[in-house]
């Protein structure tokens, strides 16, 4: 292991980065709700408004209007990048390690904790990048005095600081499972509830009119309104593309649905105990091994790639349609005065607006999104399923420790057998999910369909873990009591 | 891993590049066949479990956003 | 496992086994992919986990955490106060 390693870089980094310490004893069923349930409260608060921004209408609007939903990111706000760095940073850092690109000996406690320091440190600095990107853009207004610049990048990264700690108090084993995954799925559970019921009044056109976010208190209101009459509430209902409305509340709720159709699909492998005899029981393989992390991994590479663009674009070429750089690689127009949508090379990875305007402007945008999609997504399934640990050659020494081997196979047969299984139903599993992401982009979810297909699954693979933690030690739970549940899980 | 590798090297690569799809959709197909499915009764408990939990956690977020309503208007 | 002139078992071809045997494992143990794959918690099939280790460094707990976190956006709407009684100065 002589040369270089990158995790070596972090060692003078060490004793000035805070680390939340691991808890002394374990931590009870109760205590866990409380932590999660207060972070990702506090991160949801933290969805506050930027301080030191320009008031005027700036020029340039947001470029990733459709990344957002997958991330927990609302614009012009503490976390205009939600939790994009902390996810991004984890997932690839532990991918090149397990593709061996970064040496890491993970047997090794210190290397585990440098690399650990490693994957924080490049958190942060993501933030601070991305957030330089963006008050250089000009996105927060042009002509920003040095204490505005100042102040912007202060609760930017302080922001993205905050969020770090607040998945690592989770990750810790203070909450359940995983801090990012677990504030990103109340984040998406709560845009669903917002989009859907939210009674908040927004101001909507010049007129001065206000109509409510939420797509059922729209049609409710709509129906009753004084300015509208009643079918031209109704079809508004339906139809209006600045807030949610009630198509694309449907189509995301039979998105959701049919993640949680694909979620039961599981192969059955018949097993029976080596000590025992006649001990016999099934381990169920599901098709969603890796869950909802492929499709999050594409995002985080459309994320990548559209901040890289936005750089040049932007950054480089200033947007101006006759300028070199813009010529090669297109420019962003502002639509509705909200977003940006590049043109030709970059639109081939933009989802349409809608399902009419993108088989009639961008036709290409499908063939090119969805194999982008499918191709990183199958990758990706393909590769985390055989380093994460779950492995046919883990799975098979863990069968061997708890003296189960599949019915009709003798021991040395076990990792064959799942080898055969498990890298088929991650990438099957990848494929369904892309392709259910795929759809909803189509229609004009503007992120909420992979939102909801990366919310649901990850739901799925969180609750797994809390009913067992449930089942370990829920006996003694206040709270089970008080809802008088004895496990709804 | 290994076995895929010796087919590669085997054939010719274009022809490999095309035959991969199909390879994939087939043996997906074949594994999805092989799978149990859930049933009318178990589906509709999952999406109550499932709704019920995605709702409730929804609200209590959404509950949270609400206050930044009045404080948005006094400080803006 | 074919062995030449020497019958089949016998002390070589046990050795020979073993060694392969070893030569596999030590291969398989040295290098796993992840933390988990070492033994050491971490990420699994459909969870990531990011960080699962305690290293050195300024410890603090994890309510300090959470108090930190609140009074970080009080902060803000601190500042969000100051600008509008002092009037846009920034």
């Amino acid at each position: 292991m002589a040369g270089f390693r990158l995790i070596d870089v972090v060692k003078p980094f060490l004793p000035i980065l805070p680390e939340v310490e691991a808890p002394f004893e374990k931590v009870s069923f109760d205590d866990k709700l409380v932590y999660t349930i207060i972070s990702a409260l506090i991160y949801i608060f933290s969805q506050f408004p930027l301080a030191g921004v320009s008031k005027e209408e700036t020029v340039v609007k947001d470029p990733i209007y459709f990344l957002r939903g997958v991330f927990g990111a609302e614009p012009k706000t503490l976390l205009e990048f939600g939790i994009f760095p902390v996810f991004s940073s984890g997932l690839i850092l532990q991918l090149l390690a397990g593709l061996k690109l970064i040496k890491v000996n993970f047997k090794v406690q210190q290397d585990r904790e440098l690399f650990q320091t490693l994957t924080k440190l490049v958190a942060l600095l993501q933030y601070f990048i991305l957030a330089n990107i963006f008050i250089f853009s000009g996105y927060y207004g042009e002509d920003l005095s040095i204490v505005q610049i100042g102040l912007l990048n202060l609760q930017l990264v302080g922001a993205g600081f905050v969020v770090i700690l607040m998945s690592e108090v989770i990750d810790k084993g203070f909450g359940f499972a995983s801090g990012c995954m677990t504030i990103n799925t109340v984040v998406i559970a709560t845009n669903l509830v917002a989009d859907t019921f939210g009674f908040s009044q927004i101001a909507v056109g010049s007129d001065g009119n206000k109509e409510a976010q939420g797509s059922i208190i729209n049609l409710l209101q709509g129906l009753r309104s004084k300015h509208k009459t009643f079918f031209g509430g109704l079809l508004s209902a339906f139809n209006r593309d600045y807030l949610p409305n009630l198509n694309t509340t449907l189509i995301v709720l039979a998105i959701g649905a049919s993640v949680c159709y694909l979620q039961s699909f599981r192969l059955e492998l018949p097993i029976r105990s080596t000590k025992a005899r006649g001990v016999s029981n099934v381990y169920p393989i599901r098709l969603l091994h890796v869950g909802g992390l492929s499709v999050a991994f594409s995002y985080i590479l459309l994320f990548t790639i559209h901040i890289a663009a936005f750089v040049v674009i932007q950054l480089i070429g200033k947007n101006d349609p006759s300028s070199i750089v813009c010529k090669i690689f297109g420019h962003y127009e502002s639509v509705s005065n909200l977003f940006y949508t590049p043109t030709f090379p970059l639109s081939l990875l933009t989802p349409p607006k809608s399902l009419f305007s993108g088989l009639l402007q961008q036709p290409l945008t499908f063939f090119v999104y969805t194999a982008f999609m499918l191709v990183t997504g199958i990758w990706f399934a393909d590769v985390w399923q055989g380093m994460s640990g779950s492995s046919a050659r883990d799975l098979a020494l863990q069968f061997k420790e708890q003296d189960i081997t599949l019915t009709g196979r003798r021991e040395q047969g076990v990792a064959k057998e799942l080898e055969k299984v498990i890298p088929v139903a991650s990438t099957t599993g990848a494929a369904l999910l892309a392709i259910l992401a795929i759809v909803g982009e189509f229609l004009g979810l503007k992120g909420k369909g992979a939102g909801m297909v990366v919310g649901v699954a990850t739901g799925f693979s969180l609750l797994e873990l809390i009913s067992i933690d449930y089942q370990q030690s829920g006996g003694q739970s206040a709270l089970a009591q008080v809802l008088g549940a004895p496990g709804r899980f | 891993m290994a076995k895929v590798n010796e087919k590669k090297g085997a054939v010719n690569p274009v022809e490999k590049l095309a035959e991969a799809p199909v390879e994939f959709v087939r043996e997906g197909s074949q594994f999805l066949s092989k799978c149990k499915k859930p049933d009318m009764k178990e589906y509709t408990k999952i999406i109550k479990a499932v709704g019920i939990g995605f709702v409730a956690v929804g609200i209590i977020g959404y509950a949270i956003k609400l206050v930044h309503i009045p404080i948005r208007y006094l400080i803006v | 496992m074919s062995t030449t002139a020497t019958p089949p078992g016998g002390q070589r071809t046990l050795q020979k086994r073993r060694q392969a045997q070893n030569a596999k494992d030590k291969q398989l143990k040295q290098t796993p992919a992840s933390s988990r794959q070492a033994g050491h918690g971490g990420s699994s099939s459909s969870i990531l986990k990011i960080y699962t280790d305690e290293a050195n460094g300024l410890r603090v707990d994890p309510l300090v955490v959470l108090f930190l976190a609140v009074g970080f956006i009080f902060s803000v709407v601190a500042l969000h106060v100051i600008a509008k009684v002092t009037g846009k100065i920034f």
